[in-house]
């Protein structure tokens, strides 16, 4: 927020290293560009057998575009990725509502109770996905089985109908993937906390100003960064997570990677390249967007870009 | 035992006076050719009082996949509410697609399949609970331990009118559904078929014929196109075979010489996977162990696919239609197992699953390009040596722990 | 009122606040966290039901009996640390370029790092199989005359995988740490005459250690709990912990063999991270990352 002189930070670091000379450079450039192939070559297959005539995506043969109209009138693939979406929102704004009250009250309450937090953080973050998958669906059905004939017991004896019945279900997958989501969000929010400048809450303080005041106007702009990373990270995980959902979604309800994982299984066709292509394609012009937001943002007020803050890379100069 | 013999069996049980039991113990590992020469098309025409409208295409060649009309054949259950949903778990590619799409246009209920390659997976969720399925589809080794759990319940054939026992032939699906001196049906059959291996005869020009040979050349002039199911049950079962068991054993020493063999291969072979047919239909495997139905789908897409049933032995193995105790959708899981029961639409489903069918009013339907299909009515004598898997084989802890080291092993 | 009774009230009403802030949190972590866990710790004293499952005892058979699974967890390791060693090597000097060479494009081209990952894993994963597969690489170097190379169902592709997925969660910790490096120190070190390589030796590299090891331990513990990756590269010829883990529970089903095998793969997870901890306080890091 004070403002660096960009030219000095921008000629420090290639006043000690060019005078390596020109041939440096050139291996480094080289050995990028090769790891950006390497990381888009497949990408671009995929993109790329998205539009074959034919019915594998092993072989190119012609091109056309009706992969993507029958994936879009394909129910079961637009029901799956649909059902990830839904997931995948419900738990961004859980993880972060939740991680970051948490992460705020965990400043006020006793080193016991923060180490006790902390652990347990750290443990939802590390589990494999495939044993807290399990576990979590062992759980549930036990549940599921308590609760239902008590529902059912409630239910009939208050002359209410029907009794609904718990099952497994897009709730489930969503209270499966908050846990994960919600301890990466109090992690980001408690380490920008950390290094949250206190000068301005003292200030803020000093002027008088309401602990309301202080945290909507100085604490949670400066967090700001945290919780968007937080929220986009938790979408992301839990829109691309198989595991955890394969073992506990709902009969049905597929999310888009269990769909993918089944095709796999089946026998792949060009229909799933189209539909990772137009998911790609969303996420990237949604990319795009949020960039040029920032940038028009940032100009005006006169600061540099804020995206590497946002995205956590960087901290405010 | 010879033709002649078995008629007389068969009559005997037919009047009583000799039990199933009886029978399975006099006909023995033999019942199974013995069987097939009772089901087989020729030999059988179509049932007295069973109504069956031959309105079969003779196959003329013109379509590769006929079709038969089911339209008045079959109607949903009156005055009885079916919901919109029925959960079907069963195997990979069993299903012709128009059947279920047919299914839906009848009753307005669509069926939702859940797919899995092994008895054990489904299974091991059965055991978790909360499933939600309604239909189970198991093979004929698991119905001892499904019923002794209660997994599935006995079936009310009341709601399954166009179901006729005497349609079928008992033998082959006594092991699987009738518990031991239970008079109850905890299922009935949907096809059967064979445990072989498909070779690619294009790129394999020297024929393969038994389980030894199979292990054998995959270490050698075929290392690195063979595949075998990611199956305790299959792949422990076809190398016991190999070292010249039986198919069930669970004895210690035989089951050493199976691991060894496996650990052996393993190294050599393309994948461990009970998903085959992408790898074999892309050529990225020439040579794979492969149920029945996944052959007839092969060769009839690539036709220098053949199916080979092992000289040496090898599995044979029955799949039935059954309910699960914990059904949610149970009135629509009856009225799809008595859609399933008629002959026409069982019929129509075996023209796209290929696996050979034991109600003879439905094998009186199906056109000649299925009948004569060697892959799916094979010749009796290729099923003299196969086994039916046991109960056992379900639970067996060395069995597992076998198949966890050899997937483990470098 | 006294001062210290007000302060008293105060210090409840805060605390009160605190426990309810805390609630919701709280509730997550117990029912979804801990009782699971403890239901896994539970089944791994049990014994196995004939049919499968669960069958209530206290037995510590199923530690004993362990070591049948060794192998995979021997695997595991084995690939777990090749893959993060290879991590390092591609993602270490990727990040130095970004952090040093790459001006103003630094923060598009570090977005480019992962926009891979806006396509689904499984597919990105899927799209190996068919670059690896017989009509992929090994078809292009045939025909250079290389000979016929088996790339997929092997180990290799399982690494490739295994590279491919956990690439930028290496780069990022490298990058930040790069990025912080004094670079007058570098200039310093030229300066007092070391050469290029005893620069990076003696300067860069012990610097920007606490990013070195931020990423490796970000890339090898989600790796010790792989399980798609081999399932899909490595054919069924490559056998993870995850593997055995799934086969255990869905096929086997011995849940308390099971359950102990994941008690005892968190165990080693938990053992990683206290270890990188030490190390890395030791080290005298602050806290480099986001995320651990």
């Amino acid at each position: 927020m004070t403002a660096v002189p960009s030219p000095q930070r921008a000629a420090a670091p290639h006043a000690a290293l060019d005078r390596a000379g020109p041939w440096v450079d050139r291996v480094f450039r080289a050995q990028a560009t090769l790891i950006y192939l390497f990381l888009y070559v497949p990408i671009g297959l995929v993109v790329l057998f998205s539009f074959n005539a034919g019915e594998h995506t092993g072989e190119l043969r012609g091109v056309s575009a009706r992969w993507y109209s029958y994936a879009l009138n394909d129910r079961f693939a637009m029901g799956a990725l649909q059902n990830s979406f839904v997931v995948g929102i419900w738990t961004s704004l859980l993880a972060t509502s939740l991680g970051t009250i948490a992460a705020l009250a965990l400043q006020r309450a006793t080193p016991r109770v923060r180490a006790i937090f902390d652990a347990m953080t750290y443990v939802a973050i590390i589990i494999p996905g495939i044993v807290i998958g399990i576990a979590t669906l062992i759980f549930f059905v036990n549940i599921f089985g308590f609760v239902n004939p008590w529902l059912d017991f409630v239910w009939k004896t208050a002359g209410l109908g029907t009794p609904p019945v718990i099952g497994k279900g897009l709730h489930t997958v969503i209270a499966a993937h908050v846990l994960f989501t919600m301890a990466i969000v109090m992690v980001l929010v408690r380490t920008r906390l950390a290094g949250m400048d206190r000068t301005l809450t003292e200030a803020s303080f000093d002027l008088f100003a309401t602990p309301f005041r202080t945290f909507t106007q100085v604490t949670l702009p400066q967090l700001r960064p945290a919780i968007i990373a937080g929220a986009l990270l938790a979408f992301t995980f839990s829109f691309d997570d198989f595991v955890i959902a394969n073992f506990v979604a709902g009969p049905g309800q597929p999310t888009l990677p269990m769909y993918v994982f089944n095709s796999i299984r089946r026998g792949i066709t060009p229909e799933i390249n189209a539909i990772a292509s137009m998911v790609l394609a969303v996420t990237v012009t949604a990319l795009i967007v949020v960039g040029l937001i920032f940038r028009r943002q940032a100009r005006q007020a006169g600061e540099r870009s804020q995206v590497p803050v946002a995205m956590g890379i960087a901290e405010d100069a | 035992m010879d033709r002649n013999e078995f008629e007389t069996l068969l009559h005997d049980f037919q009047r009583g006076r000799i039990s199933r039991r009886q029978l399975i113990q006099v006909a023995g590992v033999g019942v199974a050719s013995a069987i097939i020469a009772a089901c087989a098309p020729a030999a059988v025409g179509p049932t007295p009082g069973a109504t069956v409208q031959a309105t079969a295409q003779p196959s003329a060649g013109a379509t590769p996949v006929p079709t038969i009309d089911i339209n008045a054949d079959w109607t949903p259950p009156k005055g009885v509410d079916l919901g919109d949903t029925v959960g079907v778990t069963t195997w990979p590619n069993y299903h012709d697609p128009k059947t279920l799409a047919r299914f839906k246009e009848l009753t307005g209920v669509t069926v939702e399949l859940t797919i899995f390659g092994s008895n054990e997976e489904m299974l091991a969720l059965l055991l978790v609970g909360g499933t939600g399925w309604d239909v189970l589809v198991p093979t004929n080794y698991t119905f001892k331990t499904y019923a002794g759990v209660g997994i599935i319940e006995k079936l009310d054939f009341t709601k399954i009118p166009r179901y006729d026992a005497a349609r079928y032939d008992a033998r082959l699906l006594t092991p699987a559904f009738y518990p031991a001196g239970s008079a109850n049906q905890y299922g009935f059959n949907k096809d059967w078929g064979t445990t072989g291996f498909t070779v690619n005869t294009k790129h394999v020009t020297t024929p393969i014929t038994t389980w030894k040979e199979f292990f054998a050349r995959a270490q050698t002039d075929l290392s690195g196109k063979v595949m075998i199911h990611d199956y305790q049950l299959t792949s422990i079962g076809s190398a016991l075979v190999a070292v010249g068991h039986s198919f069930n054993s669970v004895d210690k020493a035989e089951l050493a010489e199976a691991e060894a063999l496996l650990k052996a291969v393993k190294p050599h072979l393309f994948a461990i996977n009970s998903d085959y047919q992408p790898s074999m239909r892309n050529g990225d495997a020439w040579v794979s162990m492969t149920w029945t139905n996944d052959a007839v789908q092969l060769h009839r897409d690539i036709p220098e696919i053949e199916y080979i049933i092992a000289a040496d032995g090898g599995e044979i193995w029955s799949d039935f239609f059954t309910i699960l105790s914990t059904a949610p959708h149970r009135e629509a899981a009856y009225a799809f197992l008595d859609f399933m029961a008629t002959p026409k639409v069982m019929a129509q489903d075996a023209i796209f699953h290929g696996s050979p069918l034991l109600d003879k009013a439905a094998i009186a339907l199906l056109p000649a390009t299925s009948t004569g299909n060697k892959i799916s009515y094979p010749d009796t004598a290729s099923l003299s040596k196969l086994e039916f898997g046991t109960a056992e084989l379900l639970t067996s802890q060395a069995r597992s722990d076998l198949w966890a080291r050899v997937k483990s092993s470098a | 009122m006294t001062g210290r009774e007000a302060g008293a009230g105060r210090r409840g009403r805060s605390r009160a606040v605190t426990a309810l802030l805390l609630a919701p949190t709280s509730a997550w972590y117990l029912l979804l966290l801990v009782v699971p866990l403890l239901l896994l710790l539970v089944f791994s004293f049990g014994a196995r039901a004939p049919e499968g499952g669960y069958a209530p005892a206290l037995l510590l058979d199923n530690y004993l009996a362990l070591p049948t699974r060794a192998t995979a967890f021997v695997n595991t390791l084995w690939l777990a640390a090749g893959g993060t060693v290879l991590c390092l090597l591609v993602g270490y000097p990727l990040a130095y370029y970004l952090a040093t060479r790459a001006g103003s494009k630094r923060t598009l081209l570090l977005v480019l790092v992962v926009v891979p990952f806006w396509t689904s894993f499984l597919i990105r994963t899927y799209a190996w199989i068919t670059i690896l597969g017989n009509t992929g690489i090994p078809a292009i170097l045939d025909s250079l005359g290389l000979g016929r190379v088996v790339l997929i169902n092997t180990p290799a592709a399982v690494l490739i995988g295994i590279v491919y997925n956990y690439l930028p969660l290496m780069v990022f910790p490298l990058y930040i740490s790069l990025e912080r490096l004094d670079k007058r120190l570098l200039e310093a070190s030229k300066d007092l005459g070391a050469g290029r390589l005893a620069t990076f030796r003696q300067v860069t590299l012990p610097l920007t250690s606490a990013g070195l090891l931020s990423g490796a331990i970000l890339v090898f513990i989600p790796i010790m709990g792989e399980y798609v990756i081999p399932a899909l590269l490595g054919g069924g010829k490559v056998f993870f912990v995850g593997n055995a883990l799934v086969d255990l529970f869905l096929q086997s089903r011995n849940w308390p063999l099971g359950s102990a095998l994941a008690i005892v793969l968190i165990l080693v997870i938990l053992t990683a991270v206290t270890f990188y901890l030490r190390v890395g306080s030791r080290a005298g890091i602050q806290r480099e990352v986001s995320i651990l």
